[in-house]
């Protein structure tokens, strides 16, 4: 299933792709389901319960939520014309937000590709997994603008796999690990560099990461059973039409997951949201000159990952 | 004005209240306005919303509300004192003065956007490495968050954790790419936090420039008890944070101690925008000892550990080994 949030006449929403491409708002879809096909004479509120308020909500109800959500997709979808109205939307009526718009935490993997190690001219790849922490107010949709901050010269990009969690995990194991995955979604860890250089000098780096919008995520969060395979997709990244990026998950040095079993060492939550790192072709390893690749207003990225979705972003000056 | 974030016995985790302390009560703020309302001439039809609007179900939520808020607490509290606190009740004779035994206290904030401590800012520091140009900093999730008095859970990744008193900051109003002279507008409160570090893995997490797990598991953060509610600067300035070990003062940080002026900190930090209920927290007092910076409040199992400041209050805790704790 590829669930996603959206927002339709001002409200915040929770919906899934039926098989024809169309938006199915869930609440409404489950409800009609209860309704039409269990007479349940409180379906409103019953939906509301089952699947919460929100993505959150949704993912901290585990099998539950999604058993609905499947029920509701089944039922809707094979409906020709939507009776209820306000039930299925084509793509273009609505605005596609991240599927996780705010997660709990948003841990991104550095120096996770042996290409992208390299670019960046550190020695060698690190022993334990390396992260940092975006902040979860940073995430943008797939089609959002990024915000092109005055403070930053260097504003770069990095094409990633976010793995949402599902369930409650800490210390799991690595053979374990992706059992507690919800699903995936593409994901670019958009990052100004001379902020974190400047930064890196007394060791922590925080804002160069997460100036707002520093994170588009979708479009949708696919579930982990469309997804077998998570480490075998390949990602792509362009500006402009110009392939910047071009690698594949297999690449990474710690998988996906040696990453849950290390961090669910903090605690995991459903909604928190690891990312993979990037491989090479970030504007920062551009030799000689970085100059002609830093991201500058008008550009447009597209960062893509192989079944998982596409990230359409514009940069704009704020 | 103390401010405190709270469960009644019955209340469901979702019910959370926001506590005033008058007279060494504390005051249920919503119930307490409703009945200031109730009482007024013309008999509020709609006391219990208009409560509800100023004093909502957290004290982030209530900062956002504005000088409309900070007025109706001003109200009802010149009125819980001329009605008596012992003889204060609800508009429909509802309980609203505890004894603070009786209330549940939680993190004041329980998911702010920004939680950030300020890195390398105390004074003392800067005897052994160079004085750092910018306050820079780092994130503690609001998913480590206990209340004082919750066990610290010592974690299986780690051989070597301390603790360091932080005085936080926070923020009572929105803002972004505020001017250094405007800064003091946007100070809403301050507060403790105390902040674990397992820092065998902090060391190691140095080398590559991050500072994630040592700084981020299960109750690797303890704030409150209370909000010290707009603070004069002054007051602020007085404002001593200690921290004890096993009864011992170990630390001991005031505003005077950090090598950043507030100014610095909300320009520096405002640059991504804050929002009232983020915090920004300044302390992490290490003390050289030889040649050789070492926190002087290191852990053991049994330990036990108080963070404290008389105008704010304690958070007081145990540390204990994750074995037999239910996750």
């Amino acid at each position: 299933m590829k669930l996603l949030t959206f927002v339709h006449q001002n409200q915040e929403r929770i919906g899934a792709l039926d098989d024809k491409g169309r938006i199915v708002d869930l609440h409404r879809a489950y409800e009609s389901y209860l309704r039409e096909v269990e007479s349940n004479p409180a379906a409103y509120q019953m939906a509301a319960v089952v699947l919460g308020r929100d993505i959150m909500e949704f993912l901290k109800r585990s099998e539950k939520s999604l058993d609905a959500a499947r029920k509701a997709l089944a039922y809707v979808s094979q409906k020709t014309n939507d009776s209820n109205g306000g039930t299925i939307f084509k793509r273009s009526e609505v605005r596609l937000m991240a599927p996780v718009p705010r997660p709990g935490a948003l841990v991104s993997a550095g120096k996770n590709f042996s290409d992208h190690v390299a670019e960046m001219s550190s020695k060698k790849g690190p022993a334990a997994p390396v992260a940092f922490l975006k902040l979860p107010g940073t995430v943008i949709g797939p089609e959002d603008d990024i915000p092109h901050p005055p403070e930053v010269k260097n504003l770069d990009y990095e094409v990633e796999l976010a793995v949402i969690i599902g369930k409650p995990c800490l210390d799991v194991t690595e053979e374990e690990a992706l059992e507690y995955v919800a699903g995936y979604a593409a994901f670019n860890d958009i990052s100004a560099r001379d902020v974190i250089r400047s930064e890196n000098k007394t060791g922590i780096h925080l804002m160069g990461k997460s100036f707002p919008g520093f994170a588009p995520m979708g479009p949708y969060l696919v579930t982990a059973d469309e997804t077998p395979e998570p480490q075998n997709l390949k990602l792509r990244l362009s500006v402009n039409g110009e392939t910047r990026q071009d690698s594949h998950l297999g690449y990474m040095i710690f998988k996906i997951r040696d990453m849950i079993a290390y961090w669910s060492q903090m605690g995991l939550n459903p909604g928190d949201v690891l990312t993979t790192g990037t491989p090479r072709g970030v504007a920062a390893g551009r030799k000689p000159d970085q100059t002609p690749w830093w991201l500058k207003p008008g550009d447009v990225v597209e960062a893509e990952v192989e079944k998982i979705g596409m990230l359409r972003n514009r940069v704009v000056a704020e | 004005m103390k401010l405190y974030l709270g469960l009644l016995e019955s209340s469901l985790p979702n019910e959370t209240r926001i506590f005033g302390e008058v007279d060494e009560k504390l005051l249920d703020l919503k119930l307490a306005y409703a009945a200031y309302l109730a009482h007024a001439p013309g008999n509020h039809a709609s006391a219990y919303e208009f409560a509800a609007f100023y004093f909502p179900q957290t004290i982030a939520e209530f900062l956002e509300r504005g000088e409309p808020a900070l007025k109706a607490l001003d109200e009802v509290v010149s009125f819980a004192r001329k009605i008596g606190i012992a003889e204060l009740r609800g508009p429909a004779e509802e309980k609203v003065a505890y004894h603070i035994k009786e209330v549940r206290l939680l993190p004041p904030f329980q998911n702010p956007e920004k939680s950030f401590v300020i890195g390398f800012s105390d004074n003392a520091r800067v005897e052994a490495m160079p004085k750092a140009e910018i306050p820079t900093g780092f994130y503690k999730l609001p998913q480590t968050f206990v209340p004082g008095g919750a066990p610290i859970v010592w974690p299986k990744f780690s051989e070597e954790l301390d603790a360091d008193a932080c005085l936080a900051l926070v923020i009572g109003k929105a803002g972004r790419r505020i001017p250094p002279e405007q800064a003091w507008d946007y100070i809403g409160g301050a507060t403790i936090l105390l902040d674990i570090t397992a820092r065998d893995v902090n060391r190691r997490e140095g080398l590559t420039t991050n500072n994630l797990l040592g700084k981020n598991f299960p109750s690797s953060t303890s704030i409150g008890p209370a909000v010290l509610l707009k603070p004069t600067r002054k007051e602020l300035e007085n404002v001593d944070v200690k921290l004890s070990l096993d009864g011992s003062v170990k630390q001991e940080f005031a505003l005077r101690d950090c090598v950043f002026t507030i100014e610095q900190i909300i320009a520096r930090w405002s640059i991504l925008g804050i929002q009232p209920g983020d915090f920004l927290a300044i302390g992490a007092s290490m003390a050289l000892q030889g040649d050789r910076l070492q926190n002087p409040a290191p852990l053991k199992i049994g330990s036990d550990v108080c963070c404290f400041s008389p105008a704010i209050g304690e958070l007081s805790h145990q540390v204990v080994s994750s074995k037999g704790v239910r996750r």
